[in-house]
């Protein structure tokens, strides 16, 4: 995913840049993106596999409405990315079915 | 932008370096003021050597330090900065050039340089393209070489940037503000800063930026020119000099060569256009030790500022008197090279009160009032 | 509650009816506060980057989120209204209304004495085969990415739905610089304004109509889409697919209203399509049938942010009123035929009919141009032809006209008038309207050509005396033509002059940058191409030394004379800085590679 550096109406005000991990692999975004924007940025568009049938999903609404962006975040499963600020060192990773609430 | 902890004055390599690592020692807040664009002064028109043989032995150690920085650049910055260690050349054409380079030689050695003496004969084999007529002897160190000043500045402000400095060009520091001796805001052309700490990386400027902080620096300006010709092929390993016959040369990578000499005769300026004379004093010179040159072309002659020391040596100190008011300067023509080791230096100064990697004491301001010896090893 | 003791009103949602509500609200003395679920408030008007239609008042050619701003800045200066963000209400309750603060996961009971919803819509999903695959975004979505984000969501998109939302995005998303491969639409016409069909139709993006998607394709992530045409039973004709490759498909089919909070509360909801689904019930006051509780905006029905502002207002006077604080009822009766007044026209009529089913009788009026132009009669004069094609509630174009040249008159919804006389020919209204539907024309009378100038809210912005290709209103190339002008209007939305054939006056209506390819060299030297250099200003190197030193270009042998000047028009393009007022750089000697022998020995015979 690209990220915009010249827009013909818009300016892009990017915070500081921070680190943080998915998967175990590190990537950088900003300071104020979401979890799912940072990641997009860094072209992973493929956040969960479904429970039932494990088909890979993204987001859809990116406003926190449509529940298909659910991933791991520091441990926490269920967590909606799409509305959830990335943070420095924050780990990222994708759930496996349902998302696991004993380690 | 109207305050930061820290300001830099000069955006050249040494400011640059100094801005990133500070950022790597935690300090982000921080803007750097360059009154043009990066490496618009010295560090954009310098020939690009990196060297680590050096007459006194604090200095080889702040070199070798800057070296290994060197090595670690493209890795850590991850910019390619065209870094090339071919090695240094330096010739000795009289017997107490020689006898200079044998004493420098074992100094170096003991600080763990791979730097040796070269026969005649051996650099005749070693280096086809020179004409040894002349040539008595040779000190060769290996992981000496040459790169990129321009890249390397900007590499170094780009991360700086990454890290949370604020690089501001086409900014010119105007004034510094003091009262009763603590340094309150920086002036520039474009609004005020405040600040209470000033780093003096000006380069040519760095006696008039000490002077807008009420600090006397014993550093002048002196024009110094150089050319680089049309590009060819591969042919030049190391960077040659001769300090007897005045004159360096490097191959870059595009395949140009780089060359220059001092002229003796400069007065204290900030003269920065090319002279005529000087191009017929090389064109006739330097054929006759490189006789491949006689057919090949001037390309671009242009010049750039020494900011010269009493002692040719850079003075890095902080004042006693105007606080926090930091000073790296004089360079003396010597600054590119030593650049990453003088930044982190500084960086560590201020963030934990001293030094760290490498002792940098002996490059005090105080050291003028014992008298005077200048370093040997220039061109 | 951080400081506010008494808590009057809990608004729920903070998009453009949620902080319009809080305004009046908060006007009126009462203690106000917004829960918000985004990480910054403000709904969907971040997103938008278009110029809003409506009336001055309801900040008609400002930006989307030019209108966030503003509304957030009166906010902010009301010591009794305060925004919580990513916060969400969780439910209604007896008791009262449970806040989710989600940043340190806990939630606070609140007790408001009155509750205004304006929970705003979420995208409604459409179903073909694959439509779960990673690379499948609502529109919103992509917006949200694109617009407040700055990541491009794809390269290649298809969009579904040519509703406003379709049409919109699909103009945004080629300001981006992504590549809109086509709109797809079920029904056979356009679902949205003209105005909007028009822009993306400049663009040259091909709409099908009467075709839906079938399917996506792809492993694990969208690599292309089927189509297929529908017939009048909206059911899939055999053998009509198409194949497109894309790597997005965007999905524009509609908003459906988040009513779940009313119907904790207790208010009736019902199912009117018109309206996009189900929707509360409520009166004219905005109050539904739970007596404490109001809505406005998306949630009531889908419509735009203007009505949305309006309904905010009317909710948040009569919270006030409930709460017997005084309020100007002149006001509430003005905001009230207001609304009416924009759901008057023909583009409202399918709100008018979801909004009869709920027992409302509103009025309608048909709209045709009070007068003819005379375009023909000014044959010379530098002059705008408004080709607004249908009755939109707007009136930009009237009220920015600094000679009142143009007309729409009393009711917001006429097509607007010119009066050629008074008309000075400054093209204020070409960058005014929010529909892009403005174009200055003139003949130049001693010659076969003329000059057109268009809106053009793109980059890069084209230089005077660069050649262009002109495009029709299907975005086809009909010749290439010279910029001869470019004003800027302050607003984003410059007017670029360009003069053309004076055959296409009536049809040029678009310009689009003549296109470079990976192989445009600059120099030739040093072997640097045209995207080589635009990519080193992107990366922040905007100065022409900074350039040579970072690319090497004037470094080689031919010293700046094939590039320099090439390189100088590259910056100006994209920095918008004249060529004039750039540094050139500097010019070394020797102006010819001059070999050593030339100078030492040619000095010689000089001494």
């Amino acid at each position: 995913m690209k990220r915009l550096t010249k827009h013909p109406v818009l300016t892009f005000k990017r915070g500081k840049k921070i680190k943080f991990y998915f998967e175990g692999k590190e990537l950088s975004a900003y300071e104020g993106e979401t979890v799912a924007v940072a990641l997009h940025a860094n072209g992973i568009k493929n956040l969960r596999k479904t429970p039932k049938k494990e088909r890979d999903q993204g987001f859809f609404c990116a406003i926190g409405k449509c529940s298909s962006c659910l991933m791991e975040v520091d441990g926490i499963p269920n967590v909606r990315t799409c509305i959830t600020r990335v943070k420095e060192g924050m780990s990222v990773r994708r759930q496996r079915g349902r998302g696991e609430i004993l380690d | 932008m109207n305050k930061a902890s820290v300001v830099i004055i000069g955006g050249g390599i040494i400011g640059t370096s100094i801005a990133y690592h500070l950022c790597k020692n935690g300090i982000t807040d921080i803007v750097l003021l360059e009154k043009d664009y990066l490496s618009a002064g010295s560090t954009g028109r310098c020939g690009g050597g990196i060297r680590q043989q050096w007459s006194e032995r604090a200095n080889v150690r702040l070199a070798m330090r800057s070296v290994e920085l060197f090595q670690k650049y493209s890795e850590e910055i991850g910019l390619d900065i065209e870094y090339y260690q071919g090695g240094y050349l330096l010739l000795a054409f009289t017997d107490e050039g020689v006898e200079l380079f044998e004493s420098n030689v074992k100094l170096q050695q003991e600080e763990g340089l791979d730097v040796k003496l070269l026969t005649k004969k051996e650099i005749a084999e070693k280096f086809s393209f020179i004409n040894t007529s002349g040539v008595k002897a040779a000190a060769f160190c290996s992981s000496d070489g040459h790169a990129n000043p321009h890249l390397a500045t900007m590499g170094y402000a780009k991360a700086a940037e990454n890290l949370g400095a604020n690089i501001m060009t086409r900014t010119k520091a105007i004034g510094i503000d003091v009262i009763n001796n603590k340094i309150q805001g920086v002036n520039t052309d474009k609004g005020y800063i405040k600040t209470g700490l000033v780093i003096n990386a000006a380069g040519g400027y760095s006696h008039e930026v000490g002077q807008m902080a009420g600090v006397d620096l014993p550093t002048e300006s002196y024009r110094h020119q150089i050319f680089v010709t049309e590009p060819v092929e591969h042919i030049m390993d190391p960077l040659v000099i001769s300090f007897e016959n005045n004159f360096y040369i490097r191959q870059t990578k595009a395949g140009n060569f780089v060359m220059g000499q001092s002229d003796d005769d400069e007065k204290p300026s900030h003269n920065e256009n090319p002279g005529w004379r000087f191009l017929i004093e090389m064109t006739t010179k330097m054929p006759k030790f490189f006789p491949f040159l006689k057919q090949m072309r001037v390309l671009r002659h242009w010049a750039g500022l020494y900011n010269m020391s009493p002692d040719a040596l850079p003075i890095i100190d902080k004042s006693t008197t105007i606080s926090d008011f930091y000073y790296a300067v004089g360079f003396s023509g010597h600054g590119f090279m030593l650049a990453p080791a003088v930044g982190e230096a500084m960086a560590e100064w201020i963030a934990y009160g001293k030094t760290r990697k490498v002792d940098i004491s002996n490059l005090n301001i105080k050291r003028f009032a014992k008298g005077v010896t200048r370093e040997k090893n220039v061109v | 509650m951080r400081y506010l003791t008494e808590l009057h009103v809990l608004i729920a949602g903070g998009g453009p009816a949620g902080l319009a509500a809080a305004i009046e609200a908060g006007k009126s003395g009462l203690n106000v506060l917004v829960v918000d679920e985004g990480i910054e408030p403000g709904g969907q008007l971040v997103k938008q980057t278009h110029k809003f239609f409506g009336n001055e008042n309801f900040y008609a050619s400002v930006r989307g989120f030019d209108i966030a701003k503003e509304l957030l800045k009166e906010i902010s200066n009301m010591k009794n209204v305060e925004i919580l963000t990513e916060s969400t209400v969780i439910g209604i309750y007896d008791k009262g209304v449970p806040v989710l603060h989600r940043e340190n996961d806990e939630v606070e009971l609140l007790k408001p004495e009155r509750i205004i919803l304006a929970t705003g819509a979420s995208e409604k999903f459409l179903q073909f085969e694959n439509n779960d695959l990673p690379g499948v975004y609502g529109a919103g979505a992509v917006q949200t990415l694109m617009n407040q984000y700055g990541i491009l969501p794809g390269e290649n998109i298809l969009m579904i739905g040519s509703g406003n939302i379709g049409l919109i995005v699909s103009y945004q998303l080629e300001q981006a610089g992504a590549n809109v491969k086509a709109i797809v639409e079920a029904a056979d016409r356009i679902g949205g304004y003209e105005v909007h069909a028009r822009k993306a139709k400049r663009l040259g993006i091909p709409m099908l109509l009467k075709h839906t998607i079938k399917k996506a394709l792809g492993g694990n992530k969208v690599e292309g889409a089927v189509i297929t045409e529908v017939d009048e039973n909206w059911q899939m004709i055999a053998g009509k697919e198409k194949e497109f490759v894309v790597d997005t498909i965007c999905i524009a089919a509609g908003l459906t209203p988040s009513v779940e909070l009313v119907s904790q509360a207790g208010g009736n909801i019902r199912y009117i399509p018109e309206l996009g689904g189900y929707v509360p019930e409520r009166d004219n006051d905005m109050r539904t049938t739970a007596s404490n509780v109001f809505v406005a905006g998306d949630v009531s029905g889908i419509e735009e942010a203007t009505t949305a502002m309006i309904e905010g207002k009317i909710a948040g006077l009569n919270a006030a009123k409930d709460l017997s604080r005084k309020i100007d009822e002149k006001k509430l009766g003005n905001l009230k035929s207001q609304i009416e007044n924009f759901r008057s026209g023909p583009t409202s009529q399918k709100v008018r009919q979801g909004l009869q089913k709920l027992g409302f009788t509103l009025k309608s009026e048909s709209f045709t141009k009070n007068s003819d132009d005379n375009i023909e009669k000014y044959e010379g004069k530098k002059r705008p032809v408004i080709e607004c094609p249908e009755p939109i509630p707007c009136n930009p174009c009237e009220t920015s006209c600094p000679v009142g040249a143009i007309t729409v008159g009393e009711s917001i919804n006429s097509i607007p008038t010119i009066n050629y006389e008074k008309c000075t020919g400054c093209g204020i209204c070409v960058s005014k309207c929010p529909g892009l539907a403005i174009f200055m024309i003139q003949e130049l009378l001693d010659s076969e050509k003329a000059i057109i100038g268009i809106p053009y809210e793109f980059l890069p912005l084209p230089q005077k005396d660069e050649s262009v290709y002109v495009l029709s209103r299907d975005g086809e190339i009909l010749e290439t033509g010279k910029i001869t002008q470019v004003t800027n209007f302050g607003n984003k939305t410059p007017v670029v002059y360009v003069k053309i054939n004076r055959g296409y006056i009536k049809t040029a209506r678009h310009i689009k940058p003549v296109s470079h390819s990976k192989n445009d060299y600059v120099c030739r030297c040093e072997e640097i191409t045209v995207e080589d250099v635009e990519k080193a200003i992107d990366e922040g190197y905007t100065d022409f030394e900074e350039l040579r030193r970072y690319l090497r270009i004037a470094m080689g042998p031919c010293g700046g004379r094939t590039c320099r000047l090439n390189t100088l028009k590259i910056l100006s393009k994209k920095t918008g800085i004249p060529v004039e007022k750039l540094d050139p750089g500097n010019f070394r000697p020797p102006s010819v590679p001059t070999t050593f022998k030339a100078i030492s020995e040619g000095s010689e015979k000089n001494e």
